[in-house]
């Protein structure tokens, strides 16, 4: 279905003073050429300004056939006739042909000598370029002002070069009749009208031949590496890569083959069938194409992909005679966005336009190809121009304008974020809308020049029942406005009456806007035919003509499809102004007769800035209304509402006040209003609301969704509600649908902020501890504001503790703890950000360790685990070391929710105490602080899982000179298994604990130490100093061990040359016997 | 229907320096110069005329005489409706290579039938004092060669440039009246079906 809309594209028209009837006319640089018919004689006018004055007229060297501008370097391509022999030539420096008597340089492609130019001043000149077959269709590349001419069974490449100068005149000096050998590629430097200070002569060279014995090109186009072929009824687009690899052979085999293969086919292919190929599938399409390369050897080779194919077969159309049923208007068409990813050459977006006299094709080449848009004509079109913002086509008798959807394919190349919840664009596959038509008598071309559309008409050659038909059909309104211009007429559509294009021409209308001037009409009525240039209005113009457009559905059907198809148009509108305004690259100035630049009025820089910022500005503009459609509507697409009211810029209380609800009518809330509602308080966290505009986002869902209550009343946007009425509403809801943990909690949040810790109490002690937590988990914005609920959300944002949090921390510590570590354990906070939770509190030290400890025991993630243990032994030393430094340091305020014992009995981290320990520090020797402390570390260096290597640094510094911290370091040396210092030391510092020790350590394999080490180190000791009982024993107790692990034999060995035998004897005996045993 | 205007290319050939571009510029801008560079390669401009009661325009091709030029200039013979042949009467050699100008027109012209071709001979700078070519030697090549019509032409004094051109003009609607029945110059339809012939545009 084609939409029409009643807005008016166009704003003016003048005529073009030609004296001779016009045969082609084309634009390109500002200038609109035109050739007289049969004709050899060019004239030149500009388009920039006003009145469209001459700028110059030169011979051909034929009569011009087809005539082509290319942008990039500003010259003109003709195919001529001359004695019946076909002939392609380039015309360059037309510009200095100011003067019709000055002559004109000739020379074949690649021979580059300036003529005149040497010597004198900038001479204009006429390449040659000879080709083997006639040509038919020539394009240039709007992107690097290559050319590509199609002949009868080829198309041939040709790339654009320049040369300065300077560098040519060194070069013809020494060999005239050589090409240049360095020659440079031309990119987007636009030369001709301000060049001639760094003036350049242009050349081409020939590069790639492509063979297509199977295809009859009518027309061609070139863009960007693309290359377009279209015949009579058939479409080949290919891609031109230019690699520096080889070409795989296996390719161009594949090629052959599938050629071979369809040539067979094709025999039996009588009528060809409708095909439509798109991407890689379109290779399999019966035109095998060969490339045949010409250019310089090292420039690479040319690899060649197929995009897309489409065949029309005559008889699939009706209203159209075959004969007439051909394709035309091929184009290939770049877009530029601002990300632009790869070089500047390459354009971020392809199009391609084809037409028949009934439809229209746009394709998306890029990112997957595609169809965007099938345009429906109501009559039979000659022609048709794809630009930027429309696709201009003409009939016989008017000009139309559709709206185009490259603007959807683009932006959402540039913005990746569009289609999620940030930001929308209309999609590419809207349906299209044809906008008010103008008509005019006996249309032959048209083309388009930034906001200029320029149409030639010519006297109706029409058989007369084909007037006459015409002349009924358009009935009073022509008479009408002969009277006025005798020209055109403006018709007026109402769409929400008729819907059928056809009765377009059933009502008068002639627009305000439009502005006739033509300062000779009477010398313009004398003949046939006409020049016309027809000014586009502005797109920000049109935009808000579909604006006001739309206030006439807004009021009589708010939900109508049509509204939302309207904004979605000016949205678009919107889009592609800005995506061409963003491209200040100077090739798109004046661009290759597509850019819709308003007037030429001084500083175009600036007036551009001031345009782009009126444009975005509309644009917000265009976003609220769209959110409010979307807000509104049905529940299809409703989550629209979200990302459009986000890139409107309003701010939720603007949205709100939009969306309220008119008073006595009865208005529900809609289902995108109330999306992105729910969005905003689940995301947003720097925005607060005010306390009016809290409380009526608490109605809203009170109204609409109840269930969502607590959720949103956790939301931090609109902490500022007043907690009296939020109560109210809560304990309503409470009432009608249960009690839940959540509900309780959210309205204990609002008994504190009211300050009645009674009721608060009491809510609280509602459930159990447990059931809390649950509750904190599933709405863990009652504890912590800010940051993303989605857990594993890759940045962390800062969250902060509510107040609610805040009184937990008072009175119930080990509920906010449990929560915490709940919420950790459900990913709904990180551990720093708990850190920084317990930071807001005030309770570094006191809760937040006691977090970590609770953390130990649930936690089962090994990174966490270890990162916990190290925080904790810091923890602890610095407890031990202030309460032993003499210095007036606060103790923490209170004791710990878990003591060590707690921790050993319950956390598998915390190992238990060896006994030794107990020996080497009895419990009242420091202040029981002191003593926890000690204990949860030593129990950490007695557990599994501490890594002794990361908090080895910390231990190291502490002093060996205290008992607690010699047994630190004891605990360390056991744990690397250094048992022989170990049980020096022990027997330096404390023998009375050395029995405990080797029974704990000295097993299994280090079994030995005790008759290696312990022994000798005891009979050493006990030498020294003989009356030292502790040793006395400790002697005694290893000779015991000893006796029962050695042989008689090896205990013999052990005993001190200076032993005492009755000392050593009983233990021999005890030896010996239990061997006999054995 | 348009008028028809005919175009016809009118190629000057003959040595550097016997005044061919000179001859043009007095013919189309009537200015003479008297230290003109030589031409490169070749230039061309259109001149409007009516010769006869018809309208037609002249597309005049300098080209450049010098022998190192010669790749430049010979692609454009081709096509040439007339062939103006021009030496300088104060130079034997450039008369003596007349010939040889011809044999390389008609070579790369392609002319199907040369003994037909319209050549007119130009025998400039006649106000020159020290002729090194009479006039009789060169009326005599003119008529051993085909019979041309021979101008003796001065670019200095604009002496019989004007009449030289309207000949060349009339030689050549001469021969398209005798072949005009036979080929019609000016339609449009090439190799074209008949049903795409409704509009041509850009
Ligand atoms: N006295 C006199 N000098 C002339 C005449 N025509 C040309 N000259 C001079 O002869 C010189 C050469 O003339 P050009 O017109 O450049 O000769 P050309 O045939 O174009 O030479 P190329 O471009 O090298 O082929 C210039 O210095 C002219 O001024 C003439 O009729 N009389
Ligand atoms: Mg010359």
């Amino acid at each position: 279905m084609v939409h029409v809309y009643n807005c008016h594209p166009f704003t003016s028209q003048h005529i073009v003073q030609v004296e001779q009837e016009p045969g082609l006319v084309c634009c390109g640089g500002g200038a609109l050429f035109v050739v007289a018919t049969g004709g050899c004689k060019v004239e030149a006018y500009s388009l920039e300004k006003e009145g469209c004055p001459l700028i110059c007229r030169f011979a051909t060297m034929g009569t011009v056939r087809s005539i082509r501008h290319s942008n990039i370097g500003d010259y003109l391509v003709t195919i001529e006739e001359k004695n019946s022999a076909t002939y392609l030539r380039a015309y360059t420096n037309w510009r200095y042909q100011a003067e019709e008597k000055a002559r004109v340089g000739v020379r074949l492609l690649g021979h580059l000598l300036g003529g005149a130019s040497m010597s004198g001043g900038v001479q204009m000149e006429i390449i040659e370029i000879p080709l083997s077959e006639r040509p038919v269709a020539v394009a240039c590349c709007s992107v690097t002002g290559d050319l590509l001419v199609g002949c009868e069974t080829t198309l041939v490449l040709f790339t654009l070069r320049r040369q300065n100068q300077q560098n040519l005149q060194n070069q013809s000096q020494q060999n005239p009749q050589s090409p240049w050998p360095n020659t440079q590629q031309i990119f987007s430097q636009s030369q001709g009208q301000t060049s001639n200070t760094n003036l350049s002569i242009l050349d081409f060279e020939r590069s790639v031949i492509l063979h297509i014995p199977k295809m009859t090109p009518r027309q061609v186009a070139l863009c960007g590496g693309y290359v377009a072929v279209q015949a009579e009824l058939e479409v080949l687009v290919l891609k031109l890569e230019a690699t520096l690899e080889p070409k795989t052979l296996k390719e161009t085999s594949d090629t052959e083959k599938s050629a071979d293969y369809l040539e067979d086919q094709v025999d039996f292919l009588l009528i060809p069938r409708h095909q439509e190929l798109l991407g890689d599938r379109a290779k399999d399409c019966d035109i095998p194409v060969s490339i045949e390369k010409t250019g310089l050897v090292d420039r690479g080779q040319y690899t060649l992909s197929y995009v897309l194919f489409r065949r029309f077969s005559p008889e699939f159309f009706q209203g159209c005679s075959v004969e007439e049923m051909q394709l035309h208007s091929l184009q290939l068409y770049p877009l530029f966005t601002s990300n632009q990813p790869v070089s500047l050459e390459e354009p971020s977006c392809m199009f391609c336009f084809f037409s028949l006299p009934n439809a229209g094709y746009l394709y998306s080449l890029k990112g997957g190809v595609e169809l965007l848009s099938t345009y429906q004509y109501p009559e039979k079109v000659l022609e048709a121009v794809l630009t930027d913002h429309l696709l201009h086509v003409i009939t016989k008798s008017a000009l139309q304008c559709f709206t185009v959807r490259c603007a959807a394919v683009a932006a959402r190349i540039e913005d990746p974020y569009i289609d999620t919840t940030m930001k929308a664009c209309p999609p590419s596959s809207l349906e299209v809308c044809a906008l008010r038509m103008q008509l005019f008598i006996g249309l032959r071309s048209v083309c388009v020049y930034g906001c200029h559309v320029i149409l030639l008409s010519a006297a109706d050659t029409e058989t007369p029942d084909e007037t006459e038909r015409t002349t009924q059909r358009r009935g009073l309104e022509l008479k009408e406005h002969t009277k006025l211009t005798g020209i055109f007429l403006a018709v007026g559509i109402d769409p929400a009456t008729t819907p059928a294009l056809e009765s377009l021409l059933s009502r008068p209308f002639l627009s305000r806007k439009w502005t006739i001037s033509s300062p000779k009409e009477t010398s313009s009525a004398g003949h046939g035919w006409n020049l016309y240039v027809v000014d586009t209005v502005p797109p920000l113009a049109l935009y808000q003509e579909m604006v006001e457009y739309s206030q006439r559905y807004t009021e009589t059907n708010p939900q109508a499809q049509s509204l939302r198809h309207l904004l979605s148009e000016a949205h678009l509108l919107l889009r592609a102004s800005l995506l061409q305004k963003q491209d200040q690259r100077p090739i798109r100035e004046g661009g290759p007769a597509v850019s819709l630049q308003a007037g030429s009025g001084s500083g175009p820089a600036r007036k551009n800035t001031v345009d782009r910022h009126e444009v975005e500005e509309a644009l917000r503009q265009n976003c609220a209304q769209l959110g409010d459609c979307f807000s509104r509507g049905s529940q299809k697409d409703c989550h629209l509402a979200l990302p459009y009211y986000r890139m409107s810029g309003l701010s939720v209380t603007e949205v709100m006040a939009r969306n309220r609800p008119h008073p006595g009518s009865p208005h529900f809330y809609g289902p995108g209003f109330l999306f992105y509602l729910k969005h905003y308080l689940l995301e947003e966290t720097d925005q607060t609301l005010s306390q009016e505009s809290a409380d009526e986002v608490i109605d809203i869902f009170s109204q609409s969704e109840p269930s969502l209550l607590v959720s949103v009343c956790a939301s931090p946007s609109i902490v500022n509600i007043n907690p009296a009425r939020t109560l109210r509403i809560l304990q309503h809801l409470e009432d009608t649908v249960g009690v839940s943990v959540p509900l309780t909690i959210t309205m204990a949040t609002m008994m504190l902020r009211l300050g009645d810790m009674q009721q608060y109490t009491q809510l609280m002690e509602r459930h159990a501890e447990m059931l809390l937590v649950y509750g904190f988990i599933e709405e863990s914005r009652l504890l912590l504001r800010g940051g993303g609920t989605g857990g594993g959300s890759g940045q962390q944002k800062q969250v902060c503790p509510t107040e609610l949090a805040q009184q937990l921390a008072n009175s119930q510590p080990g509920l906010l703890v449990a929560a915490m570590v709940a919420l950790h354990e459900n990913n709904k906070v990180q551990l720093e950000q708990a850190d920084h939770i317990f930071k807001e509190l005030g309770c570094e030290n006191c809760l937040q360790v006691d977090f970590w400890e609770a953390m130990l025991m649930a936690s089962s993630q090994d990174a966490v685990i270890q990162e916990l243990l190290f925080r904790l032994v810091s923890v602890y030393i610095e407890r031990l070391t202030n309460s032993e430094s003499k210095l007036p340091h606060a103790p923490p305020k209170r004791k710990s929710l878990k003591s060590a014992d707690d921790l050993i009995n319950s956390c598998s981290h915390f190992g238990a105490l060896y006994p030794w320990l107990t020996v080497l520090s009895p419990c009242h020797t420091t202040s029981s602080q002191h003593q926890e402390a000690l204990y949860k570390l030593q129990s950490l260096l007695c557990g599994p899982s501490l890594a002794l290597g990361s908090v080895a640094p910390l231990l190291e510094r502490l002093s060996e000179e205290t008992l607690w911290g010699f047994s630190l370091h004891l605990l360390c040396a056991t744990r690397r298994g250094l048992y022989d210092s170990s049980i020096e030391k022990l027997l330096d510092r404390c023998p009375q604990a050395i029995i405990a020790f080797a029974n704990h350590h000295l097993q299994d394999k280090n079994m030995a130490l005790w008759w290696q080490k312990l022994l000798p180190e005891l009979c050493n000791r006990t030498r020294a100093a003989a009356d030292n009982s502790i040793l006395l024993a400790a002697l005694k107790e290893t000779l015991v061990v000893v006796a029962m692990e050695t042989s008689p034999a090896e205990f013999l060995e052990l005993i001190p040359d200076d032993g005492t035998a009755s000392y050593f004897l009983p233990h021999l005996l005890t030896c010996s016997q239990r061997h006999l045993l054995a | 229907m348009t008028t028809k205007t005919s175009l016809l290319k009118v190629i000057l050939l003959g040595d550097g320096g016997v005044g061919k571009s000179s001859i043009m510029n007095r013919y189309v801008t009537n200015k003479f110069d008297a230290h003109l560079f030589h031409t490169i390669g070749v230039e061309f401009l259109n001149k409007d005329l009516e010769v006869d009661g018809r309208q037609v325009t002249l597309q005049i091709w300098d080209t450049a005489g010098q022998e190192r030029f010669r790749s430049l200039r010979t692609p454009f013979y081709r096509g040439s409706d007339c062939c103006l042949l021009t030496f300088s009467v104060d130079d034997n050699q450039s008369f003596l290579n007349l010939g040889n100008w011809k044999k390389e027109f008609i070579y790369y012209a392609d002319v199907k039938e040369p003994e037909k071709f319209p050549f007119v001979v130009l025998g400039n700078k006649v106000d020159v004092t020290e002729r090194q070519v009479s006039s009789e030697e060169a009326q005599q090549w003119c008529q051993e060669n085909g019979d041309y019509p021979y101008y003796e032409t001065s670019a200095k004094d604009a002496t019989n440039v004007a009449v030289a051109f309207e000949e060349a003009v009339r030689r050549v609607l001469a021969m398209e009246e005798r072949t005009d029945h036979l080929i019609p110059t000016d339609t449009v339809k090439l190799h074209r079906k008949p049903r795409s012939a409704a509009t041509c545009c850009s």
